[in-house]
């Protein structure tokens, strides 16, 4: 078996010296046991097995085989007790920083006043909804399901990158990567405490159901999908399954007097919670988007009575926007009078103009993304980018120059990837979820990308990325 | 449950229920067509002919060659071709997406059945499969799929709403699709008149009852005689066989009648055909077997328009 360590980046598996990092030995080992035929045969079942599943996703804008499988590395990726513990802490401290942020954006802007965050910049954005001031969700929670963005720079140092506040997905490859990988390496268990990930869509339940209008009444939850064509389908679909929850669409259900019901064979059934993975803009024609035709219209005013929950609470992209991560650090220390517990990476916001200086003199050395999209799209990798594409990306950045957000780039640690025969390094981070019901709980570990292209940093599914199964180690002990 | 979902169900059950009697036709009209083509071409054309009344607005592309065995057109048309809404390609394509778009509601054995056979299927349609033997083999392995997929539902299934919005699309399919081989089959065969060609005329019977998955059934009941007046009764009135109309008539009236609600339109007009199926005189009811067939098909077109209107269109 050949492994390959990295040389630039950040290696999990393997130190400077090319020897295999403490974690990281008995996997190794494991895998050096087998013959190459054996691991090929392994990873063709693999394979087949997630086509027949139909574990697949969807790319926009291809006309054939629009529904692809979603690549899968069987070399796991291993976080050990104590760098894990880190983590949570930071993501719980992150996400009742960015909830508290929410409401005080929605009732007294007390973080605007007290010029913590530019007003204009969270006022003038697509996702603050001005129709929703002095609103409150039940129980203030906004930020239901959190799936926030990590990565690890060259010297090791787990960095936050992103907050996904809307409705953040992944979580459903998360479990069937498990899954997937007991049936095909269950050798690779024996050695390892893998804390375990099954429990998540019954805590997805229980968060739901903590934000139900009507709590003392078997509340009802349902899934809310835009449908079949969504990228993020089987996503719905399996947690709709898991959770033993009603997969709607915006046609099933009906808003009469101030209440939300769906249209079953027996007649109308009210919903309590609905846990929308529609984009909040498309929710609601009548409130949003007129042309919507994946929405419920009415639905908002439902809300807006309280006789119905929304997860994540619509308004919450206001906290997930590019140029708000840049404050976070200081709206942490704002909100909870601590110092961040994770660190993020340093960020130019096109709105300052000294930042904006920089970024036009120093383009060719920086990330630049656009606050708006996500899912690696609008986005220029100033590095690899050829003087023309600079400049066409400049001249688009000056018509808004708000609308953009730098960074430089981060050598995203790398990690064995099976490749040919070989495993290669390949750039990796990590999304971990994180559920605020009752109290603030994170998944143990989460969804780890991985970048196939070798040498690329773009991880995103929609642009050639993979994944792999993420073990959080339990502390020996406990 | 939710409407929707009850619609996707109750469609899945009926695509599934129509691969299954396409795939199952086209086995038994190629074996037929390939006996009788030498001996009485006229006869083997008009069994492949009957498809299209059977599957009213298939479109089958004219053979590709004069020389191919009249076979291949149909075979390729009725079994691989995606666009004929009638082919074994199409139907099963469809169970897919409707098992795709409820698949919260289904079994992981009964999705993975269903994805595996419409994979192996799509693969023969991507080859352009012409060869007829290959075809052949190909069509046995759809039909084992296809039994595959509906034991998963047997086997994993919770009898609940669900489950009877499926078995409902498939009984109606069934009883609907009997209505129309019946139709289609029964003019000629009632109008032959077994002169010099005595081993055609029985072939044709017992392709008739082959087509219908009866024969081995009607054998149990009347052993190896083959006599037309017995062969019609027992696809109308057998209350075993589950093919035989009044077989279908009653498991439509038994899965209506355990979904929930007051009895509607559709539940009327069931119970009443399924009563003239089982209190008969030994005839069709009123006399011609086309008549009442016109009226077959026309109730079950109505009973469809009524469940649709009282749980899917809520």
């Amino acid at each position: 078996m050949k492994w390959v360590p990295d040389t630039t980046a950040y290696d999990e598996t393997f130190d400077r010296t090319a020897t295999a990092r403490p974690h990281y030995r008995p996997l190794v080992a494991t895998l050096e046991s087998f013959t190459q035929t054996e691991i090929d045969r392994r990873e063709r079942l693999q394979k087949l097995s997630l086509v027949d599943q139909g574990i697949t996703f969807t790319v926009y804008g291809e006309k054939d085989g629009i529904e692809r499988i979603f690549p899968f590395d069987f070399v796991p990726r291993i976080i050990p007790a104590r760098e894990w513990d880190k983590i949570e802490a930071g993501l719980i401290q992150r996400v009742r920083a960015l909830n508290l942020f929410i409401n005080d954006v929605y009732q007294d802007q007390r973080c605007l006043k007290d010029r913590v965050i530019p007003p204009e910049l969270v006022l003038s954005r697509r996702e603050y909804k001005r129709e929703l001031l002095r609103l409150t969700p039940p129980r203030q929670i906004y930020t239901h399901v959190v799936g926030t963005d990590i990565i690890r720079n060259d010297k090791g140092d787990y960095l936050i990158l992103e907050d996904n506040c809307r409705c953040p997905s992944g979580v459903s490859y998360v479990l069937e990567n498990r899954n997937l990988l007991h049936r095909v390496f269950p050798e690779l268990f024996t050695r390892y405490p893998v804390r375990p990930i099954r429990e998540y869509p019954r805590l997805l339940l229980d968060t739901l159901l903590w934000s139900a209008p009507r709590a003392s009444e078997n509340p009802v939850a349902v899934v809310l999908t835009p449908g079949i064509h969504n990228s993020a389908y089987f996503e719905h679909s399996f947690l709709a399954r898991e959770m033993g929850a009603f997969l709607v669409e915006g046609r099933d259900l009906i808003v009469e007097d101030s209440y939300v019901y769906m249209r079953t064979t027996g007649g109308r059934q009210r919903v309590d919670v609905i846990y929308r993975r529609v984009d909040e803009d498309f929710l609601d024609p009548l409130a949003f988007r007129r042309e919507s035709l994946l929405g419920v219209p009415g639905l908002v005013n439902v809300y807006r009575e309280g006789n119905v929950a929304i997860a994540n609470a619509p308004g919450a992209g206001v906290a997930d926007d590019k140029a708000v991560y840049a404050y976070m650090p200081a709206l942490i220390k704002y909100y909870l009078d601590e110092e961040p517990l994770l660190g993020q990476v340093p960020t130019y916001v096109g709105l300052r103009k000294d930042d904006f200086a920089y970024m036009r003199d120093h383009l060719a050395q920086l990330v630049v993304k656009t606050t708006g999209d996500s899912g690696g799209y609008n986005m220029l990798m100033g590095p690899f980018a050829t003087k023309k594409e600079i400049e066409a990306y400049l001249a688009q950045m000056k018509k808004a120059p708000g609308g953009y957000i730098a960074q430089p780039l981060i050598e995203l640690s790398s990690h064995p990837t099976y490749i040919d025969g070989r495993f290669e390094p390949r750039r990796i981070d990590l999304r971990p979820f994180i559920l605020y019901g009752e109290t603030i709980r994170v998944l143990p570990g989460g969804l780890t990308r991985v970048a196939l292209r070798q040498g690329s940093y773009i991880v995103n599914s929609s642009q050639g990325g993979g994944s792999k199964d993420t073990w959080v180690l339990a502390s020996r002990g406990s | 449950m939710l409407s929707r979902v009850a619609d996707a169900l109750y469609w899945m059950g009926r695509y599934l229920e129509r691969s299954e009697n396409i795939t199952r036709l086209l086995l038994v009209t190629e074996d037929f067509s390939t006996e009788t083509q030498g001996l009485a071409e006229q006869v083997a054309q008009s069994a492949w002919k009957d498809l299209l009344a059977i599957f009213p607005s298939a479109q089958v592309a004219p053979p590709v060659s004069a020389f191919a065995p009249m076979s291949q057109a149909y075979l390729v048309g009725f079994f691989l071709d995606p666009t004929n809404p009638y082919s074994v390609h199409y139907s099963l394509r469809k169970v897919r997406e409707n098992a795709r778009s409820v698949r919260e509601a289904l079994t992981v054995e009964a999705f993975l059945a269903i994805n595996e056979t419409f994979r192996t299927l799509d693969g023969h349609t991507r080859r352009g499969l012409t060869d007829l033997p290959a075809l052949r083999d190909a069509l046995g392995a759809t039909h084992k799929g296809l039994f595959a997929i509906n034991g998963a539902i047997d086997h994993t299934f919770t009898r609940d709403e669900s489950w009877l919005f499926l078995k409902l699309g498939e009984s109606l399919e069934r009883a609907f699709r009997t209505a129309l081989v019946l139709r289609a089959k029964l003019p000629a065969l009632g109008a032959a008149e077994p002169r010099a060609d005595v081993p055609l005329y029985y072939t044709q019977w017992r392709t008739l009852l082959r087509a219908l998955g009866s024969l081995e059934n009607y054998r149990r009941s009347y052993g190896a005689r083959l006599e037309p007046d017995l062969v019609v009764s027992f696809l109308l009135f057998d209350p075993h066989s589950p093919r035989s109309l009044r077989y279908g008539a009653q498991a439509v009236k038994d899965h209506l009648e355990r979904i929930a609600g007051e009895p509607g339109p559709g539940q009327r007009l069931i119970g009443r055909l399924h009563a003239e199926l089982s209190y008969h005189d030994g005839a069709a009811p009123g006399g011609e077997h086309a008549a009442f067939l016109d009226r077959v098909v026309d109730v079950m077109g109505q009973v469809h328009d009524a469940l649709s209107a009282q749980y899917f269109a809520t």
